[in-house]
């Protein structure tokens, strides 16, 4: 009995040991983009400086700069609202079209599927041309509500598609059930099928929620206004200037950006692995 | 009187509501109804966009100019220009070997961070991390890391003891330079493959392993009679979308090498982009990113039909 | 609980309805409103005395205008699409050789540039090169920077290196840099300021890409040869192969980190360091470009002022042009607050005032020097401009300094500039 519990913690450290390379590849980075944004620039361009230690004293300079000489309070507010639009959008579209796959017999529903699919092929690197002209007859042209109305293209199919692996998990009897009860079909989504696919809801929604918070050229074409543009296209133009990069106040932007998702996820992790369980894998 | 009117004409319109709703309800119906909205939102701003590139491959078109329509030329005027014929090359070794990488790392890792763990959250929150910051700002910090002035990857390795000074010429040199951009790459989709079969590990039910135990197969086995064989869709899948999105990448290689050395780190994304909106000849761009296309919808609909049978 | 959902879900597209509908620009068409699309200035006060101006022209003149700014690199992805779209600002910043590639986009801006002409004198020739197509003013010059050395003074002192006057010269004193530990630093990579460098270098041998014609390939040639050459023994004697990996950053970082000795490049090195109060900044000075047996030539870069054909406020667009341009004190005000980071491009203009506001911008001006655009002395037409964007000099270069011989590497070279002549 003692020599399992041995065994058993012997592995667990065993475990952890062999998890600091992965943290440490993960980690690496993020610890230097940190350390560059919080270094004098003194020190930052002092090419005798140890570049792992911050020695001359940190300083909030660069967050200080960011904050508020640019308009990066605005970009993040842009971002945030679109991010959230965006996401909720195509999460009701997704979500009503992935019932309608996963569940519903009709003409089409098998080719409708597949192109869905066929969407994610479409090269993106030119896309946003002809997009533009789109966005244009809209006459949303500059403005954040292109982007709004444009991320779902990219939402929709994903959300579609992990949804509706998700649906198929749940029991048909549950549902039949409550429609013998006298339920309509959009009663028994609404009260039965949406509460046990929460999980999966909230695993499309982060998925969602991070691919629309690191677009960077529908934003960067679309807008341009400095009320209207979000967070990456601000921090990248401003702090760009020809040939210098401001690496402090960069960086600086790169890990703010980083936060609003971290935060969701620490909240929403446990959620977002059982919702990848049941969905994206059946 | 008058109330008895009220409640004849509500129950009137009920009906009629009733009747709608049983109509909606049904799955002919309701069906259509449903992935409309869905529908139109792909073919008013996929399609349309997408025809249009489909034209542009076909025609002349330069920006801003009339075109016209002059067949597939532009396609085969491509294979005979060293940088495209180098960038076909580049697309399929940074792809390739990107996606074999974090297909055995995020593995590995999975397996690890489905382990017994002190602090689970924490770990499986650090492992996320370069998911979630902005690709736009991450790929500068990794730029900043590989930059032959204050390259903090070589300082360590040479503090370390693993390089000589003054380290590789990351970004200076073919292999160096694909090495990094790959290296890049897999910390960044790392996390997708980690999180996306720690899912899948945690579905395989646990009987399925105790079975194993007791026909004997020690932990080499039981990874690769149960483990493996119900990872597979799981790994279909991931593999499937990773491989598209890796074959489309832009900003790792625009912003850490801009193609170079020599075109030897260009992928199709970059390539296009330079000629198609840099030179302005947006045909040629159009045939650029096009060219695999139809290779990519046989592949990808041979692994979903692949998908479906081991999953239904 | 149904129906509430239903009507929720009625209102929710409503509301989005109503968005669509609002999120057409409303005020525009009604007051006079011109808007107005820039680079980011590398001289970040002349951006913010752009916007004064800006609302000194308002005030003055009753038309309201928006200024925006864009980083260099995404010009390209924003232009185009706003062509594509026939829609966004109605002026634009046009870079360089820009004027050629949007010309059937862009309104015929000669009589602004005659009465420019007229008060200030030519435009300088690289201006004219790139701005005056086939015989129309597509866009207004505005300013322009050039490349030109900028060294180290305080090493070239201690060590008593002569400043180098041709690039010959460059490889002596670079040789000598080099074993100080302070290598010259000239990218070799698929950068912009590689292509400002080989230029120069090719310009000042008597060599070129294409000829006047722009359909005739030159590069194989003597000349080209005797320029590869002088680069392999600069790659191997006065500098690392750092150089190799170079964007277009790293020579001003090298040089104001206290590594590079010598770089050519326009003054925002000197710039950055000075701003940023770094050691370096009182070490660093300038010097006039280098020459070669066939002259004193340099890369420069001029920015124009252009207006979109479906601009929809043409008039009024003008009306700013001449209003910060054509105004002498405006004009003269604006090139100050750019601190010799922005020239102006008219010859009579071209002793400024603001190259007394600091001892170091004293090299800072062309006489003797030829500027050129990128490809010159072809016109910069479509085809030019895929060999520039492909990097088609910086990679035979890259190939001969690594070991390919240099005959084959111009003789690639030649190869991809024919084929993309022709297709």
């Amino acid at each position: 009995m003692e020599g399992q519990s041995a065994r058993r913690l012997r592995w667990k450290v065993a475990s952890h040991l062999l998890l600091v390379p992965f943290l440490l590849f993960a980690l690496f980075p993020f610890y230097h983009m940190a350390l560059t944004s919080l270094k004098q620039d003194r020190e930052l361009y002092d090419r005798q400086a140890v570049p792992l230690l911050i020695r001359q004293g940190p300083t909030l300079d660069h967050y200080q700069k960011l904050l508020w000489e640019s308009a990066f309070l605005t970009w993040t507010k842009n971002s945030l609202l679109v991010t959230l639009l965006a996401t909720t959008l195509s999460l009701v579209i997704g979500t009503v079209a992935a019932y309608a796959l996963a569940r519903l017999r009709f003409f089409g529903v098998a080719s409708f599927g597949t192109g869905i699919f066929v969407t994610y092929l479409v090269p993106t690197s030119l896309l946003f041309l002809p997009m533009a002209q789109v966005v244009n007859w809209l006459g949303l042209g500059d403005s954040k509500w292109s982007l709004v109305v444009t991320y779902p293209t990219f939402l929709v199919p994903f959300c579609t598609w992990l949804l509706m692996g998700y649906f198929r998990t749940v029991p048909k009897e549950v549902e039949e059930c409550a429609m013998v009860d006298g339920a309509t079909r959009i009663q028994a989504l609404l009260r039965i099928v949406l509460p046990i696919a929460v999980p999966g809801l909230v695993c499309a929604a982060l998925f969602a929620f991070t691919l629309s918070w690191n677009e960077f050229i529908y934003a960067l074409t679309f807008t341009s206004s400095s009320d209207q543009i979000t967070a990456s296209v601000g921090v990248t133009s401003e702090l760009i200037r020809g040939d210098v990069y401001f690496w402090g106040p960069l960086m600086a932007g790169a890990i703010l950006g980083s936060v609003p998702i971290v935060v969701l996820y620490v909240f929403f992790l446990d959620y977002y692995v059982s919702g990848l369980t049941a969905g994206a894998l059946k | 009187m008058a109330v008895g009117n009220v409640g004849v004409a509500t129950v009137a319109r009920r009906s009629l509501r009733v009747r709608v709703r049983e109509l909606i309800d049904r799955e002919k119906i309701l069906g259509p109804v449903f992935v409309t909205p869905a529908l139109l939102l792909l073919v008013l701003l996929v399609a349309y966009p997408f025809a249009m590139a489909l034209y542009f491959s076909v025609s002349n078109a330069f920006i801003g100019r009339p075109s016209h329509f002059i067949g597939v030329q532009n396609f085969v005027n491509l294979w005979q220009s060293d940088a495209f014929r180098q960038t076909f090359q580049n697309a399929f070794v940074f792809t390739g070997s990107a996606v074999a990488i974090k297909l055995v790392l995020g593995i590995s890792l999975a397996l690890l961070l489905n382990q017994q763990l002190w602090f689970k959250r924490a770990i499986r929150g650090a492992v996320l991390l370069p998911w979630v910051i902005p690709t736009a700002l991450s790929t500068l910090g990794w730029w900043w890391m590989f930059s032959s002035l204050y390259s903090v990857v070589n300082w360590t390795g040479i503090a370390v003891g693993i390089m000589d000074p003054p380290g590789p010429n990351w970004l200076g040199q073919k292999y160096y330079a694909m090495t990094a951009v790959v290296a890049v790459n897999v910390w960044r989709g790392l996390p997708f493959f980690a999180i996306t079969i720690l899912a899948g590990l945690v579905s395989i039910p646990r009987e399925l392993y105790e079975a194993a135990e007791a026909d004997g197969a020690g932990p080499v086995g039981r990874f690769w009679y149960v483990t493996l064989p119900m990872l597979k869709p799981v790994l279909a899948i991931v593999v499937l979308f990773s491989t598209i999105f890796t074959f489309s990448d832009f900003n790792i290689v625009y912003v850490l090498t801009h193609g170079g050395p020599i075109n030897s780190t260009h992928l199709f994304a970059t390539l296009a982009r330079q000629i198609g909106l840099e030179t302005g000849r947006i045909a040629e761009g159009a045939a650029i990113s096009l060219y695999l296309f139809p290779l990519l919808v046989f592949v990808v609909y041979a692994q979903l039909k692949f998908v479906r049978k081991e999953v239904y | 609980m149904e129906p509430i959902s239903r009507r929720r879900f009625l209102t929710t597209t409503a509301g989005l309805a109503g968005i669509l509908a609002a999120g057409v620009p409303p005020a525009r068409g009604q007051q006079r409103e011109i808007s107005y699309l820039a680079w980011n200035n590398f001289a970040p006060a002349s951006d913010k005395k752009l916007a004064e101006i800006g609302q000194r022209f308002t005030k003055d003149t009753g038309i309201k205008i928006r200024i925006d700014h864009i980083a260099h690199a995404q010009q390209a992805a924003k232009y185009a699409s706003e062509v594509q779209s026939q829609a966004g600002h109605d002026l634009v910043e046009m870079r360089m050789h820009f004027p050629w590639l949007y010309e059937p986009q862009l309104v015929d801006v000669s009589d602004l540039v005659a009465d420019l002409e007229k008060k200030y004198g030519k435009v300088i020739s690289a201006g004219y090169e790139t701005a005056h197509v086939k015989g129309v003013w597509r866009a207004v010059p505005q300013y322009h920077l050039f490349f030109l050395a900028t060294y180290r003074e305080d090493l070239f002192k201690k060590a008593g290196l002569p400043v180098p006057d041709t690039w010959e010269d460059l490889y002596k004193v670079g040789k000598e840099l080099k074993k100080m530990g302070h290598p010259v630093g000239i990218p070799i990579s698929q950068n912009y300021d590689s292509i400002s460098t080989a230029g120069p270098v090719l310009w000042s041998l008597g060599g070129m890409e294409i000829d006047k014609d722009g359909k005739t390939v030159r590069i194989n040639s003597p000349q080209t040869v005797e320029m590869v050459e002088w680069y392999k023994k600069m790659f191997r004697d006065c500098m690392e192969p750092e150089v190799l990996s170079w964007n277009d950053a790293s020579n001003n970082e090298s040089i104001t980190a206290g590594k590079a000795g010598w770089i050519h490049n326009p003054i925002s090195a000197y710039l950055l360091a000075r701003n940023k109060k770094m050691v370096t900044a009182d070490g660093i000075n300038h010097h006039r470009s280098l020459a070669g047996p066939q002259g004193r030539h340099d890369t420069d870069v001029p920015r124009h002022m252009g207006i979109w054909k479906f601009s929809k406020n043409i008039e009024a667009s003008k009306e700013w042009i001449r209003y910060l341009l054509g105004k002498k004190e405006v004009y003269d005000e604006y090139i100050v607050s750019g601190d010799a980071f922005n020239l102006p491009v008219y010859t009579n203009l071209q002793d400024h005032p603001v190259l007394k506001t600091d001892p170091k911008f004293a090299a800072v001006k062309p006489e003797g020097v030829q500027l050129h655009a990128y490809g010159w002395p072809a016109p910069p037409s479509d085809k030019v401009q895929q060999i520039t964007n492909l990097f088609v000099l910086p990679n035979m270069i890259a190939k001969a300094v690594t070991g390919t011989p240099t005959k084959e590497a111009i003789a690639w070279a030649e190869n991809e500039m024919k084929r993309m002549l022709a297709g």
